[in-house]
């Protein structure tokens, strides 16, 4: 959830030597708003403070330094803002150290601990907890200095993000909703091909268990038969049972989970969930799988949503052909810029290129009834994987839609690909 | 006399290829199990087959393919559709068709029997 940039620099090396007071003590100036003594070029100095006050304010960023020998701590005025402190009290680590959030404490700890080790200049997330319980997303940047005394100092901003976190969640919040409805409007479409997965095991039951009390109420009981039932019934119980696991982990709402997929064994499982609905649509599936396709890194949940919303969108793209087959290829292939590639070509309607983009938007659609979010969300998916969705015209009748993802490179392991 | 008729099953799952002709085993019957429709006619079944339990959906012919072959062959066998996905349209369109039944997964035992029965009795 939070970065932690660490540079390596040599502190002495990174500051030249000034015959100037130390930053912390310009910086106290600008807190306590006094100056030392009222001499003329001390005007042009105020007004650079007053201009160096402005900024920090505007961006909400505060000022501090810290001597790492002895904790003192130096801040400006809006560092002071920032963390709410009483401004007549000095700044310690432990008055910070009481505001930060208390998940974060450990974090903020190990930081500290670091500096003082002398690590090199570094960045921070974390989250401040004020008196009355609201909660403040600050970044800290610090590079390491040595003042003119040779001391050695950390000096740098800490910034108020907070509004811009809030709308990040916000947006990471809106995009997962927008997922779990595509999804959702999928599962409407994929009724069919669910009842049917699920039926099967369960009528599978049935049988069986009638055929076994069949077997026991026989003269002799037929033991050996009622427990080859038994033995089927348990078999098509555990059936149902995958197939609902599967299911659901398609329609959760959960976030990415990144792991290391063979795309041939994720599109395989795409297709038996679909299969019955393209027979329904009487489409003819055919496959050309990659040999030795390398893996690829990728939410398996995700990218199956996509593969499904492809196989959909092309059966339903031949919907009212009947004067030449509703043939539909899926194909998978490892291109020479080791991407994993998988695409669907269908028989349909296909669309002429200028309106390639447009079926991208999000609710374009020429579906009846449709919802048309799919290949909008399938597209944003295939970015977060660094891939790219593309869309094209077939010579012939119809269109093929594909997508192309970065494969890991070769001498990774993984699943192996083909057949 | 249904004792010892044959009953083919057409479907490409597995459960209901083992599940069908052990149940059905126990009323007597002789039952044979093809994962394809192209399996079952290229089999030497098709003559003695009493009774057809044919599933709808499947990859290749699918089963209103079967029974339409059937019928250009002129090979009345009495078909029961089995099915998982419950359609009225194409339950309307099959019996149209000449398919004596079509019953939705999963069914009971005692109402396959008895489409069985009259299948192989046949129109009174």
């Amino acid at each position: 959830m939070f970065r932690s940039i660490w540079f390596d620099r040599e502190p002495a090396s990174v500051w030249p030597r000034f015959n100037l007071p130390s930053i912390g003590e310009r910086l106290g100036r600008l807190r306590a708003g006094t100056a030392i003594k009222r001499a003329p070029h001390d005007e042009a100095v105020r007004r650079r403070e007053g201009f160096l006050s402005a900024i920090q304010r505007v961006s909400g960023s505060g000022g501090f330094s810290w001597q790492v020998a002895t904790d003192r701590m130096i801040v400006s005025e809006e560092f002071y803002r920032i963390f709410e402190f009483d401004p007549a009290a000095p700044v310690t680590l432990e008055r910070i150290g009481a505001r930060v959030h208390r998940e974060d404490i450990s974090l903020f700890h190990e930081s500290i601990g670091r500096a003082r080790r002398a690590d090199g200049d570094f960045e921070q997330d974390f989250r401040l907890q004020m008196f009355d319980g609201s909660v403040k997303y600050v970044h800290v940047a610090a590079r390491a200095t040595a003042d003119c005394e040779g001391a050695w100092e950390y000096v740098g901003a800490i910034q108020d993000v907070t509004q811009r976190r809030l709308l990040e969640d916000a947006l990471s919040k809106t995009r997962a909703e927008l997922i779990h409805v595509a999804r959702v409007t999928t599962l409407g479409t994929l009724t069919a091909s669910i009842t049917h997965e699920v039926t099967q095991p369960i009528a599978g039951i049935i049988t069986n268990a009638s055929t076994c009390l069949l077997m026991l109420a026989a003269d002799p009981p037929d033991l050996e038969g009622a427990r080859d039932t038994a033995r089927r019934t348990i078999r098509d119980g555990h059936r149902a049972s995958e197939v609902i696991t599967r299911l659901r982990a398609l329609f959760s709402k959960d976030s990415v989970a990144t792991e290391s997929l063979d795309l041939n064994e994720t599109a395989r499982e795409a297709l038996t969930l679909s299969s019955s609905e393209l027979q329904r649509r009487r489409a003819v599936v055919r496959t050309e799988w990659a040999d030795h396709l390398p893996p690829i890194q990728g939410d398996r949940v995700q990218l199956q949503q996509v593969i499904l919303n492809l196989l959909l969108n092309a059966a339903e793209a031949m919907h009212g052909v009947d004067d030449r087959p509703r043939q539909l290829v899926l194909k998978t292939a490892l291109d020479e810029d080791h991407r994993a590639c998988l695409s669907v070509q269908d028989a349909g309607m296909g669309f002429c290129h200028e309106a390639v983009e447009r079926i991208f938007e999000p609710f374009y659609t020429t579906k009846r009834g449709g919802m048309g979010i799919g290949l909008s969300v399938s597209r944003s998916i295939i970015e977060r994987h660094r891939g790219r969705l593309w869309a094209r015209p077939n010579d012939g009748a119809g269109a093929t839609l594909g997508f192309s993802i970065p494969a890991e490179p070769a001498g990774t392991s993984g699943t192996s690909g083909g057949l | 006399m249904t004792q010892g008729s044959l009953i083919s099953v057409v479907d490409d799952d597995e459960s209901v290829r083992e599940s069908l002709p052990a149940l059905l085993s126990q009323f007597g019957y002789r039952v044979r199990a093809f994962s394809t429709a192209e399996a079952f006619l290229e089999s030497d079944c098709v003559s003695e087959t009493a009774c057809l339990l044919l599933d709808v959906a499947m990859p290749g012919m699918s089963g209103l393919e079967l029974q339409r072959a059937l019928t250009r062959r002129q090979q009345a066998i009495p078909i029961i559709f089995i099915t998982a996905c419950p359609d009225d349209s194409l339950r309307a369109l099959v019996l149209s068709e000449g398919a004596v039944d079509s019953l939705v997964k999963p069914f009971s035992d005692t109402v396959l029997l008895e489409s069985i029965k009259a299948a192989i009795r046949g129109p009174a």
